[in-house]
């Protein structure tokens, strides 16, 4: 049992980081990492690969980068010599299950990120045995949790973000997934080639941006495909329509609208187009327009594959019932094909609010008769239907109104809306206050990434080009463009350069 | 030079006249022929048709005429026979056969309603004759290279296009006379040449940039006194016609009285003061139209000229909004017979009432529906207003248009003024702000982190085109069906 003596004491070695410098303890890691890779690929490991105490030896959140490595080495022989079938002891509430879930409840999140791709394919495999056993949901929560412990700002778009989404999806387990939903990304990992200032940095320390240590050079993020990119957001859409938080899911539909392109539009585009319209429907009672920065040619694409929907929401706005019901059955196969059914419904549904919400502009009061005449000129419904939904809306609060039962029986009920809000003035004050709170910290949020991203587009080549080619032409060009001056010593750098040319 | 020539020189021939002379003058009448076609005015008019005509000269009478024969149907068999006279006066073939087609129409056994063909052939070889003539001359000047001359040439070749209803080659050849002009009343005179070609094809864009032409050209101060009038009646006209009443008040307002007899071939001074009047009523608040209306010295006199119009505005300026509209109502009809006013009747009426029912509404905090049936729908007086009443519908529209801020109480009756919390309603608009301005800036941010991260959704190979469709693209059941 040499090498799990000295694995052992490897690791020991690594478990008082506080007397280290950030430099020190970086080339220890890396030192070490190197170590037991080395010696887990070199030796004949068949007796520790099935050894099932080995594990035992180790602390996983103390020796993070040893346990993780041992425990993928261990799966890893164990899925050659299954050859293709997943092992049992892999499977959910298996050995190798059970170790990996631990593992990832409490592992040390500076050591994962020099073992970024064990990390990964670690998280990899524990959705395949999830999905293998239709149970999404053990594997989505283990997920979420390794997400925010990994990085609590969640700010960089991976492809661990598009599991969740995609698990949380299949397991219907929508509010699983809003810890990680709710922190807005910020970035995407880079290209390789501009992304090589971050490799010389020191993986271990305190970063501002998690946009430092995760990346394709730490293996934490893996390359991500225009589709993976359109898709985690179509997910996170849907994740929020199921929980009807229309505002939300809008913001989600238009990242994905609004994706630039060179030239063709994604169908996952489309959809998210398709929806975009029904949820806008739901939550302003409009037809929304895409986003501003949405291409023009775009757009065009959209609504000229989009017509049902836009012609659905149109019958919407006018408030004709009759035709609303009459584009519904017109298409109800294109609802069907596109699995916009249920939203489809939501929004025939939600109709009747509507036209409430634009009563109530109108009116102070009037009877209950008096009002489905005015939303629906054709008496279609029974009254006591409608009297019930109103009574249902009046107490859930969507609307702020009474009913009043007359005393004559001959009378009819009369509906009379609340003047301002009726909420007590203390109770709504804190309420916007908080709501200003939160916008507030999501905007400081915003601008860190703004100003991130900014750096780093400063430093892209294709800027420095351009700035360079600007100074030839117009020498001034840095001061008049006061973010440029800010860079003193890139300025410096191009006048030595074009003094020698 | 003579590149030019072929276009502009070659006689029109009668079919595209006719063209010319339908399309140009029905779209400065009505907007198009359907407009014109729609509107027909069976009640009597107040005007007589005698002295009103006598208040114009050129061919605006015909124009005239001919839209009073067409809409009036008391007036149609006067009008028309005039009208077929003043054509025969005249050197239009189109013009005359167009009013003996309408003459026909409503009266076929009318002496003037079968065309006169043998006046039509004559004149037609007149008219040819003398462009021939015309040409020849313009030719012979610009051989000469005399300034003056060529300027006259295309000046009189202009006239006589004019005269003969091909408003489109007398556009061209009176824009031929600007290199000639030496002088800046030259220039003017050119320019009011082209503004009543403009007008008479109810090309206002064009009438409007010559006025702005007219107004920086250098000209005289008593030139520029002279033509102020002028300008701001043909500016005032183009306004009006494209629905800004507000500015084609402000440009009626200010024709000083000067204006007089001076541009009967376009306008009469009644016919300023009910334009300036209808305008300023539709657009104007209380105290504006108190100053600037009705205190207004040099607008007076045209005032004077149409009481009832001086009367309604001082009715509504002292909240008598009955009246007012009574007044207005009384002569519908006549303004229905104006070339110039008939497509806009309806939208200033309803301007004006909408601005009374919205100046009625100032003072209260509660109004009965009842009183103000008595106002605005006095035919309604009585009866219990519900939903099914035109005036509550009219103000459920006015309330979603969001031009009344109030609510309808239908138990008591009552329009009740919205209460506004001005802090909750600041507040909810600046989260509202905030909010949209965060998703603003999370989408744009996102867009340059793709850009930055190369992801853009990649051309479509060139084998196809448009989009292209995701084979791979997992989906899910919809949520929110369940």
């Amino acid at each position: 049992m040499s090498i799990v003596t000295d694995l052992v004491a490897a690791s020991a070695a690594l478990r008082d980081p506080v007397s280290l410098s950030d430099e020190n303890y970086d080339r220890q890691l890396r030192d070490h990492t190197a170590y037991i890779r080395q010696l887990i690929s070199k030796r004949d490991l068949g007796s520790i690969a099935r050894d099932q105490e080995l594990l035992n030896h180790f602390d996983p959140s103390d020796d993070s980068i040893t346990y993780l490595l041992l425990l993928r080495l261990q799966i890893h022989t164990l899925q050659e010599t299954s050859g293709g079938v997943l092992p049992t002891e892999l499977l959910p509430f298996g050995r190798l299950w059970s170790q990996s879930a631990h593992y990832l409840e409490v592992f040390d999140r500076v050591q994962v990120r020099y073992i970024g791709h064990e990390w990964v394919q670690l998280i990899e495999s524990m959705v395949l045995a999830a999905q293998a056993t239709s149970k999404p949901l053990l594997a989505a929560r283990l997920i979420k949790d390794a997400l925010l412990r990994l990085d609590p700002s969640c700010a960089v778009l991976t492809s661990t973000h598009l599991l969740l989404a995609q698990l949380c999806l299949a397991a219907r387990a929508y509010t699983c997934a809003l810890p990680v939903l709710n922190k807005h990304i910020c970035h995407i990992p880079a290209l390789p080639s501009r992304a090589s200032s971050n490799s010389l940095s020191i993986r271990c320390a305190e970063h501002e941006s998690s946009q430092s240590f995760i990346n394709e050079t730490t293996g934490l993020a893996s390359k991500l495909s225009y589709r993976d990119y359109l898709r985690y957001f179509l997910y996170g859409g849907m994740i929020y329509m199921a929980l009807k938080e229309w505002r939300k899911a809008s913001h989600f539909l238009g990242i994905v609208i609004s994706m630039p392109t060179m030239g063709s539009v994604s169908m996952i585009m489309v959809e998210a187009y398709k929806k975009w319209i029904l949820v806008g429907l739901l939550d302003k009672g409009k037809l929304c327009s895409p986003p501003s920065i949405t291409a023009p040619q775009v757009i065009k694409t959209f609504q000229s594959l989009a017509k049902p929907y836009i012609s659905f929401a149109q019958a919407f706005e006018r408030g004709d019932m009759k035709r609303l019901e009459a584009e519904v059955d017109a298409a109800r196969d294109i609802w069907h094909l596109d699995n916009n059914t249920g939203l489809v419904w939501q929004v025939v549904n939600a109709y009747s609010t509507h036209s409430l919400i634009k009563a109530k502009k109108v009116f102070a009061a009037l009877t209950v008769a008096e009002l489905q005449s005015h939303t629906s000129p054709s008496p279609m419904d029974v009254n006591g239907a409608v009297k019930a939904n109103l009574a249902s809306l009046v107490v859930s609060n969507a609307i702020e109104a009474k009913l009043a039962q007359p005393q004559l029986y001959s009378k009819d009920t009369m509906l009379r809306f609340a003047d301002v809000s009726s909420l007590p003035e203390a109770s709504r004050e804190t309420k916007v206050q908080a709501q200003f709170e939160g916008e507030r910290q999501l905007l400081e949020a915003l601008f860190g990434g703004v100003e991130e991203n900014s750096n780093g587009l400063g430093l892209s080549e294709e800027f420095i080009d351009t700035i360079v080619k600007g100074q030839q032409a117009w020498p001034s060009a840095t001061v008049m463009n006061p973010s440029l001056g800010r860079d003193a010593g890139l300025e410096m750098d191009e006048d030595i350069m074009g003094d020698l040319s | 030079m003579d590149t030019t020539l072929p276009d502009a020189f070659a006689p029109a021939p009668l079919s595209s006249s006719v063209g010319y002379g339908l399309n140009d003058t029905l779209a400065g009448a009505a907007g198009g022929e359907t407009t014109a076609s729609r509107i027909r005015v069976d009640e009597p008019p107040k005007l007589d048709l005698e002295p009103y005509i006598d208040n114009y000269t050129g061919r605006t009478r015909f124009h005239r005429l001919y839209l009073i024969g067409t809409t009036s149907t008391v007036l149609a068999v006067d009008a028309l026979k005039q009208a077929v006279a003043e054509a025969k006066s005249g050197k239009d073939i189109a013009l005359y056969e167009k009013a003996v087609r309408a003459l026909a129409e409503v009266a076929p056994d009318e002496e003037g309603a079968s065309l006169d063909s043998a006046w039509v052939q004559e004149i037609q070889k007149g008219v040819r004759s003398q462009t021939d003539r015309l040409e020849h001359e313009l030719r012979g000047y610009k051989n000469n290279l005399i300034k003056e001359s060529i300027r006259m040439g295309n000046e009189d070749l202009g006239n006589h296009y004019y005269e003969t209803g091909d408003l489109i080659a007398a556009s061209k050849a009176y824009t031929r006379m600007r290199e000639h002009c030496t002088t800046p009343s030259h220039v003017s005179s050119m320019l009011f040449k082209l503004i009543g070609v403009s007008i008479e094809r109810g090309d206002w864009l064009t009438a409007q940039s010559y006025v702005h032409r007219l107004r920086n050209a250098q000209s005289k101060p008593e030139d520029l006194a002279q033509n102020q009038p002028k300008m701001s009646v043909a500016l005032g006209l183009a306004q009006m016609s494209q629905g800004s009443y507000l500015e084609a008040a402000n440009s009626f307002l200010s024709v000083s009285a000067s204006l007089g007899d001076t541009y009967q071939d376009v306008i009469s001074p009644n016919d300023v003061a009910v334009y300036g009047g209808l305008c300023a009523l539709a657009s104007m608040d209380r105290t504006e139209l108190q100053l600037r209306v009705l205190d207004n010295t040099s607008f007076r006199p045209f005032l004077e000229l149409e009481p009832h119009i001086r009367r309604a505005i001082t009715f509504f300026c002292n909240s008598k909004f009955r009246p007012c509209i009574d007044i207005l109502e009384a002569y519908r009809a006549d303004y229905l017979l104006d070339i110039h006013l008939q497509p806009h009747v309806s939208a200033i009426y309803t301007q004006i009432r909408v601005k009374s029912i919205h100046q009625y509404l100032v003072p209260f905090s509660k109004a009965t529906l009842d009183s103000m049936a008595a106002t605005f729908a006095p035919n309604e007086v009585g009866q219990r207003i519900g939903l099914e009443s035109p005036f509550l519908q009219e103000l459920i529209r006015l309330v979603q248009d969001d031009v009344l801020d109030v609510r309808i109480d239908l138990e008591h009756g009552l329009l009740v003024r919205n209460q506004h919390d001005l802090r909750a309603e600041m507040q909810t608009e600046a989260l509202e702000q905030v909010k949209a301005f965060n998703e603003e800036l999370h989408w744009r941010m996102m867009a340059a982190a793709v850009v930055n991260a190369g992801l853009q959704v990649p051309a479509p190979p060139p084998a196809e085109r448009g989009w292209r469709p995701d084979s791979n693209d997992p989906r899910f059941p919809p949520p929110g069906s369940g």
